[in-house]
């Protein structure tokens, strides 16, 4: 097993040594069920079988609520307490540690994501078989959801390998993904189209409005992927910033 | 170079902006050394491991473990060590178990052999008791242990220990010396503190920095001599004379101050604090002369009573002081950076002064001393953080 493995692994297991994450996931959850069948007239009123509430809510239930915290600790912490001295003295490269620590956070999200599995499960197969869902909106929503946490982790990871404390980490991560949602949502508001187009283009939340639809569009995959990878790299030089600095 | 050299650092220099942490630091540490690494808070010790175990990049110079370049292969590097950071920091929601083989697959041990070696380490850190409980529930002294431990579990044959008992009661420091020079019979072992006792206790050879800089290096023997100076310690009685002698009344402390500070080759008589049973007196001479038979003679002429008299070759404590002291002193309100020639021309030329100017104000100063060192570590300590 890669080095990079150990790491996820850790850092995937240290998250249930506290109650936090147990409560965090917790009030998720407890929070995506009242969304889904409350919220804004709910499933029922809907009159459809759709999951498009989960794939509309979810995504910001994850960065209000459960990146930020997931990813404060990830190196914020291990810089103030040191233990990253601990862990980069092990025989491992510096992108390993950047990397392990992505796929263990990315790991939970995941893990969080697939936990809403059972709407679709309990409702539209057993024991409460509501009629035929439409399956394609439902993979394509989930693959939306999948890069979506991608980009999201890493960009909490960058912003805590950058911040001094994990409560700094955790408010920057939450205002900027706020900000990625929102953003979309004053578009319309811009006097000139072209700063129209570019606040569309960088909010999340029209980025995922097509997967949820069942629509997968290169473009979005490429957008998620690519901060992502940009983060992880950005990421990367930060950590390799304390040779130096 | 030869095999048998561990640890090669070359005019390691690190600068944090205009703050010149390390200064061209070179020393060598041989396979089976035991390496005590001396030096007041901030002179650049923790930099100095940082930089031989690749966590941090030295600015200049260059530096080889066990034949390998910190710079080119790093992982080569931290394979060969085994390394305990300054309060050994670990993750406090693992156990010591789980702790200790997440180290070992880090490492690539096989399971078999993580198992077979940790029997070992179990014992020789004594850690018997503890491999179930959680890290943050374990007082300092025993995640000292465990940072052994760690540093242990893939057998390096060297070791690099940044302040292992720093913050720990006296017991616990005793034990961790004990385990290090248990360790320390088949490894190479690169040692950092400001405890000189530790160092007298584990270690043959010791280097000592200061403000950046080696100061001194050798074998302790060499480096106690080096200041060349010896102390002698005596104690008369205050109230009584010796019955049948020449004098009728005890003496004064004045009066013994001034008869012992006529004896010949006494540089300095220091009056210490006793009870008011007997008048105590600290003298240093010279570090090739012997006093104590004059020191007597005096003694039984004048028909005092003697109640103790020893002779000390200088405490390394002493020599440190007089080693970083000054130095400290002397960096106070000149500019951090200067130019490189200048500055080796006036530290080797400074060096030689403060040999003298350190005699006396060590005797003058002893008991203020220990006051004065903790405002100098603080001082220290800000001046790191910032």
């Amino acid at each position: 097993m890669g080095t990079t493995f150990i790491i996820a692994k850790r850092e995937f297991r240290s998250n249930f040594d506290s109650t936090l994450a147990y409560v965090v996931i917790c009030l998720g959850l407890i929070l995506l069920g009242f969304v889904f069948f409350e919220f804004g007239g709910g499933f029922w009123q809907q009159d459809r079988a759709s999951l498009v509430q989960i794939f509309a809510q979810a995504p910001r239930g994850l960065s209000f609520l459960i990146i930020p915290v997931v990813t404060m600790r990830l190196l914020a912490e291990e810089k103030r307490s040191g233990t990253l001295e601990m862990l980069i003295t092990l025989p491992v490269k510096d992108h390993e540690v950047i990397l392990g620590k992505f796929l263990g956070a990315w790991g939970l999200v995941l893990l969080l994501v697939a936990s809403t599995l059972l709407y679709p499960l309990l409702m539209f197969w057993k024991p409460w078989d509501l009629g035929p869902l439409d399956m394609g909106p439902v993979y394509s929503g989930y693959l939306g959801l999948v890069l979506y946490s991608a980009a999201a982790v890493s960009i909490g990871l960058l912003i805590s390998a950058l911040a001094e404390s994990q409560t700094v980490a955790f408010f920057i991560t939450f205002v900027v993904l706020f900000a990625l949602h929102m953003v979309g949502s004053v578009a319309d508001k811009m006097p000139t189209p072209w700063l129209r187009e570019a606040i569309s283009f960088i909010s999340f939340d029209t980025r995922l409005v097509p997967f949820a639809k069942g629509m997968i569009n290169t473009r979005d995959i490429v957008y998620f992927a690519s901060i992502a990878v940009g983060c992880l790299m950005a990421a990367f030089r930060a950590l390799e910033r304390r040779k130096w600095a | 170079m030869s095999t048998d050299v561990m640890i090669e650092a070359n005019g390691l220099t690190k600068r944090y902006g205009a703050f010149r942490a390390l200064d061209k630091v070179s020393f060598e540490v041989h396979r089976g050394e035991v390496v005590g690494f001396l030096g007041p808070n901030g002179a650049g010790k923790s930099t100095t491991m940082r930089i031989l175990t690749c966590f941090i990049s030295a600015t200049g110079g260059t530096a080889r473990v066990h034949g390998y370049d910190v710079f080119d292969d790093p992982l080569e590097v931290r394979k060969k060590i085994g390394y305990l950071p300054q309060r050994a920091p670990l993750y406090g929601e693992m156990s010591v178990w789980e702790y200790l083989s997440f180290v070992a697959d880090m490492r690539g041990l096989e399971t078999s052999t993580f198992k077979k070696r940790m029997k070992n380490i179990v014992e020789v850190c004594g850690l018997a008791t503890s491999l179930g409980k959680d890290i943050r529930d374990l007082s300092h002294g025993y995640r000292q242990r465990v940072g052994l431990a760690q540093a242990l579990v893939h057998d390096p044959p060297i070791l690099i220990l940044d302040e292992p008992t720093s913050d720990l009661d006296p017991n616990e420091k005793a034990e961790v010396i004990k385990y290090i020079q248990e360790i320390g019979k088949e490894r190479t072992i690169l040692l950092s503190t400001h405890n000189l006792s530790e160092v007298e206790q584990a270690c043959a050879r010791a280097i000592i920095v200061s403000k950046g800089r080696i100061v001194a290096d050798g074998p302790l023997e060499e480096i106690r001599a080096k200041s060349g100076r010896v102390r002698y310690v005596v104690q008369v009685h205050e109230k009584r004379v010796f019955e049948g002698g020449p004098a009728k009344k005890a003496p004064s402390a004045e009066e013994v101050q001034a008869a012992l500070e006529k004896l010949p080759g006494v540089t300095s008589v220091v009056e210490l604090p006793t009870d008011d049973r007997a008048h105590s007196f600290q003298l240093a001479g010279a570090q090739d002369g012997d006093i104590r038979a004059e020191i007597f003679q005096l003694i039984v002429s004048k028909g005092w009573l003697l109640l103790e008299m020893r002779r000390e070759a200088q405490k390394l404590e002493d020599v440190f002081k007089a080693l970083t002291k000054n130095d400290e002193r002397r960096d106070r309100g000149r500019p951090i950076v200067e130019d490189d020639e200048d500055e080796a021309e006036a530290a080797a030329e400074d060096e030689d002064e403060d040999e003298d100017e350190s005699d006396e104000d060590e005797s003058d100063e002893d008991e203020s001393d220990e006051d004065e060192d903790e405002d100098e570590s603080d001082e220290d300590d800000k001046k790191k953080k910032g």
